[in-house]
């Protein structure tokens, strides 16, 4: 099977996946206890006024009926209107994404980076005092809760220090001053954007770290490596080359499957530091029992994990040589 | 690899600012800096139903009347004069003043009124119909006249019609024309975004960075700048007694003249949203001097940190809403009303305002809170808890003689011995059947410790006569659909956020409310109470409707559909180093006090100076620089190192 007929297989499973996701979504809210409409409602509020508001939002069709036009408007790309902010799912989405990708994407990329590399490192140096601090650092922060965490992160760098923001992610009176030239406000964004990456990053590094640690402890016990010191090899090469290469494959692995994991933690961390991003969309469409939004939301992260496990089994052929698609 | 990062990394910053409005403003202004922890989620002010959107757009909309602040009189406001009744009260004439200008300089006249209350009526606005249902037509007789004809006039054409929001008719009238024309023209309108609303008000629009800020600024030809309320006493203890309940207050109080005097500004450039997701970061901003005030009320937990800082300074309100427990009067034994009466003789409020509240509310014996004073009834029956509050031992005997009086029994009677009480057991009906065992519907803990706690109580109390009662953490959209929906319920707890003007007395009470869905869940019906709500809600005499308020709320007493149980303090925290003159109605939010604020410190340029966010200065941007390069260089290093 070649590489092409082997990634339109996975598409097409792929396809199916998110049709199933898109039904259980559908049910799994209507299923909620509540009524949608209950916010919008006060004691001023006609039966007639109530009314208009659930005919409004599609509520006063049988359920089925609901279904179908949902499926058909989704099928068509359109998630339909938020029933909490009155505009079209999609312009939501497509506001809040963009953020959403900046703090995860760098977060993610930073911590398997950390991982991987430092894990390397001290599976290398086994029994040193190196390896001892930097296991103990990796079980308290993978056993750490982020909320906390970034709490923390908030009130010393903030508070006490003075050096980051609070959170958000502009500052409104430099954003307000006519005479701020771009690149200020670029990099006011990035400044605001350090402190929750920073976090996310830590939040996430440890497991990383202690898989890839594990992982290298077993290349380097394998033939190949022993053959590789025999051949006279520097030791950075062995190690980098050799062992680090191979241990990868199970890392790989674990972020695309961790990808949905770490959605949780970038949920936690939108919400400390008052980022406008998606993750923290989603906790508040719930809340609000904003279906569209909610179920809009849930659907694209799926399509990003779906895409990183896809993205995962394509490296996989270029990490490992041996695997033929 | 790592060009594509950096690639993907800035076309994304790039992408988050292209969407910028204009900045419009500079940083040398006095802007007031709010912290929300949520942004309006329209402008749309039609659409606007949650408060973090009312925050902002409130300041937009002027109304024909208005509260007076402190006594919450109603005052012409736009209106000039109170409106002209005809004889049977179903038409009414309002001269509107002239001079009032929108910002772009066009004046508000009577067209703008009526073309908003043909919105109003023509598109049922869910918001405003309870105030609109009523009136027949609306005409402008001049451009300063307008004529309003109603099917029947109720009480709150003054204080709802006529408190509605007023829009500007060339900016809305396209809208609402292609609105009628499309398909569904409620939701047209509903979802039409105004992004450059027109402000009659103290502020105007400025910019809103989706997700960050918004920003309003001053109306520099705003018609009521400077526009004095006067209030004048007769005695010093009087004056002394009115600033007693209303902290802060006393800024504006000229001791020796016995008066107080309110001045309208806005005495700011502007108002600064920012938003901040958790009340912590919000705190730790008020704290360090980011933002002014918080727009939320505060948990107590935070006080401490707060009174040490010596520029932050804090006020406690009691809200105007209540907590209650409600019953389902279409069982039994709930229909009985000495069952009723003697479930409230074992709810001790004192023990709830003091141990559970911590002081920080008000324990109720009326639905109308006490600072709502035009309309509180002190004189009514409060089962036990008037003056210092009955002890356990007097409350259980109390309740133990009711329920024999109405034919309870029990298999194990509760005993007295001195102060201890040897709980009964097996309550049994008038009816001969037991009372089956049943539950209160409860908020659970993480959602208001509170209400929880007080549940949690009044289960302890009630079983001590016998009662078979537990009380049920539940999810509140659970509580409401089970009550308001399905009417599946015994005993409920939940709470209500009040209007000024106590219709709610008919409205939770009366028995055409008992629908699904309706505010009469309960199933109560008392034909003496129909009656008076009915005359309380026509038109008439205010000081008639106060009796019939007084009146209604001794029946409510007495047939206990609602026991009322507390209302809450919110407390507040501000700044004192920038603004002064933060103050207290002694009832709802001391965000009114906004349109009286003066800075501290008049020259702005000083005021710019603290207003910069600290750590913003050019220090912080080679900070950032540093750090994207150190993150760069890392993985550069990182990335050779693998490559050779």
């Amino acid at each position: 099977m070649s590489l092409a007929t082997y990634i339109i297989k996975r598409t097409i499973q792929i396809a199916i996946t998110l049709f199933v996701v898109i039904t259980i979504l559908f049910f799994l809210f209507r299923v909620m206890p509540g009524d949608p409409t209950a916010f919008l409602l006060d004691p001023k509020m006609s039966p007639e006024a109530k009314e208009i508001i659930r005919k409004q939002f599609g509520l006063d069709k049988p359920l089925y009926v609901q279904y179908v036009l949902y499926v058909r408007n989704v099928l068509k790309g359109d998630f339909g209107t938020s029933f909490y902010y009155g505009v079209p799912v999609f312009e939501r989405i497509k506001e809040l994404l963009p953020n959403t990708l900046l703090l995860w994407v760098p977060a993610i990329l930073l911590s398997y980076f950390i991982g991987i590399n430092v894990g390397r490192r001290i599976a290398w140096k086994r029994g040193s005092k190196e390896e001892y601090i930097m296991i103990v650092l990796g079980l308290f922060f993978l056993g750490m809760p982020i909320f906390w965490f970034g709490m923390i992160m908030i009130w010393l760098f903030y508070h006490e220090l003075g050096i980051f923001p609070a959170g958000g992610m502009m500052t409104p009176e430099l954003w307000l001053d006519p005479s701020t030239p771009l690149w200020k406000k670029a990099a006011d964004i990035v400044y605001h954007l350090l402190l929750p990456i920073i976090t996310l990053s830590i939040g996430g590094f440890a497991g990383s770290m202690l898989l890839m640690r594990n992982s290298m402890l077993d290349t380097l016990r394998e033939d190949y490596i022993t053959t590789a010191r025999a051949k006279g090899l520097k030791e950075s090469v062995i190690r980098d080359k050799h062992a680090a290469r191979n241990a990868m494959l199970p890392i790989v692995t674990a972020m695309s499957i961790s990808l949905a994991f770490s959605a949780g933690g970038g949920v936690l961390t939108e919400t400390i530091f008052s980022w406008p991003g998606l993750g923290r969309e989603i906790v508040q469409a719930v809340l609000n029992y904003d279906y569209p939004l909610a179920q809009a939301a849930f659907f694209y992260i799926s399509v990003i994990v779906l895409f990183a496990n896809l993205v995962a089994d394509v490296l996989y052929a270029y990490l490992d040589p041996r695997i033929k698609y | 690899m790592r060009l594509l990062y950096v690639a993907i990394l800035s076309s994304l910053i790039l992408f988050t600012l292209s969407p910028t409005q204009e900045p419009s403003y500079g940083m040398n202004s006095v802007l007031l800096k709010v912290g929300m922890q949520d942004e309006p989620k329209t402008l749309n002010p039609f659409k606007a139903s949650d408060v973090w959107t009312w925050n902002v757009i409130g300041y937009f909309y002027e109304s024909l009347y208005a509260y007076k602040p402190l006594t919450f009189e109603v005052i012409p406001w736009v209106a000039d004069g109170y409106p002209e009744f005809s004889d049977d009260y179903k038409e009414a004439i309002v001269h509107i003043k002239r001079g009032i200008k929108w910002e772009d300089g066009t004046e508000l006249t009577a067209h703008d009124v009526v073309f908003t209350a043909k919105i109003m009526m023509e598109f049922k606005i869910p918001r405003y119909w309870s105030s609109w249902e009523f009136v027949e037509s609306v005409e402008a007789l001049d451009n300063y006249t307008v004529k309003f004809k109603l099917k029947e006039c109720r009480v709150t054409f003054m204080e709802g019609t006529l408190m509605s929001i007023i829009v500007q008719k060339k900016k809305w009238e396209k809208i609402v024309d292609e609105a009628k024309r499309s398909e569904d023209p409620f939701n047209y309108l509903t979802e039409y975004k105004n992004e450059k609303p027109i402000s009659a008000g103290p502020f105007v629009f400025g910019e809103w960075k989706r997700g960050s800020y918004i920003f309003i600024k001053r109306n520099p030809n705003y018609y009521f700048s400077g526009y004095k309320f006067n209030y004048t006493f007769q005695t010093l203890e009087e004056m002394r007694e009115f600033l007693s309940s209303r902290p802060g207050l006393e800024q504006y109080a000229d001791f020796e003249e016995k008066k107080i005097t309110l001045t309208i500004g806005p005495f700011v450039d502007g108002i600064l949203y920012k938003i901040y997701r958790t009340t912590d970061a919000a705190i730790l901003a008020l704290d360090k001097g980011d933002i002014d005030y918080i727009w939320w009320p505060i948990q107590p937990g935070y006080v401490k940190l707060l009174k040490e800082n010596e520029n932050v300074s804090m006020i406690s309100t009691p809200e105007n809403g209540i907590r209650y427990l409600a019953f389902n009067l279409r069982k039994d034994p709930f229909r009985i009303k000495e069952f009723r009466q003697a479930m409230a003789y074992l709810i001790d409020k004192h023990f709830i305002r003091d141990r559970i509240l911590q002081g920080l509310g008000e324990y109720l014996c009326t639905v109308v809170p006490p600072g709502n004073k035009a309309w509180y009834n002190p004189n009514v029956k409060c089962y036990g808890d008037e003056g210092q509050g009955m002890s356990r031992a007097e409350r259980v005997r109390k309740a133990v003689e009711l329920l024999k009086k109405a034919g309870f029994s029990w298999e194990v009677e509760p005993r007295i011995e001195g102060d201890r009480i040897i709980p009964g057991k097996g309550l049994i009906m008038p009816n001969g059947e037991k009372v089956p065992e049943f539950d209160i519907l409860t908020p659970p803990a993480d959602y208001d410790p509170l209400r929880f706690e007080t549940s949690r109580r009044i289960q302890e109390w009630w079983r001590e006569v016998g009662v078979p009662v537990t009380a049920q953490p539940t999810s509140f959209a659970t509580i409401t659909q089970r009550v308001f929906k399905e009417w599946n319920f015994d005993v409920y707890v939940l709470g209500w956020r009040l209007s000024l003007l106590p219709d709610y007395l008919r409205d939770f009470f009366h028995s055409s409310q008992i629908i699904k869905d309706g505010y009469n869940p309960m199933g109560y019906y008392n034909p003496e109470l129909d009656k008076l709500a009915d005359e309380f809600v026509a038109c008439g005499p205010r000081e008639e409707k106060v009796k019939i308020a007084y009146r209604l709320q001794e029946i409510i007493a007495e047939d206990l559909p609602y026991i009322p149980l507390y209302s809450q303090s919110n407390i507040e925290a501000f700044r004192t180093d920038r603004f002064k003159g933060w103050f207290s109605q002694g009832l709802g939010s001391i965000s009114a006090s906004i349109s009286y604020l003066k800075p501290v410190n008049t020259t702005t340029s000083e005021v710019s100076e603290q207003g910069g966010e600290k750590g913003i200065g050019y220090e912080s941007y080679i900070w950032a620089l540093i750090s994207i390069l150190a993150i760069s260089l890392l993985i550069a290093v990182g990335w050779r190192r693998n490559r050779r």
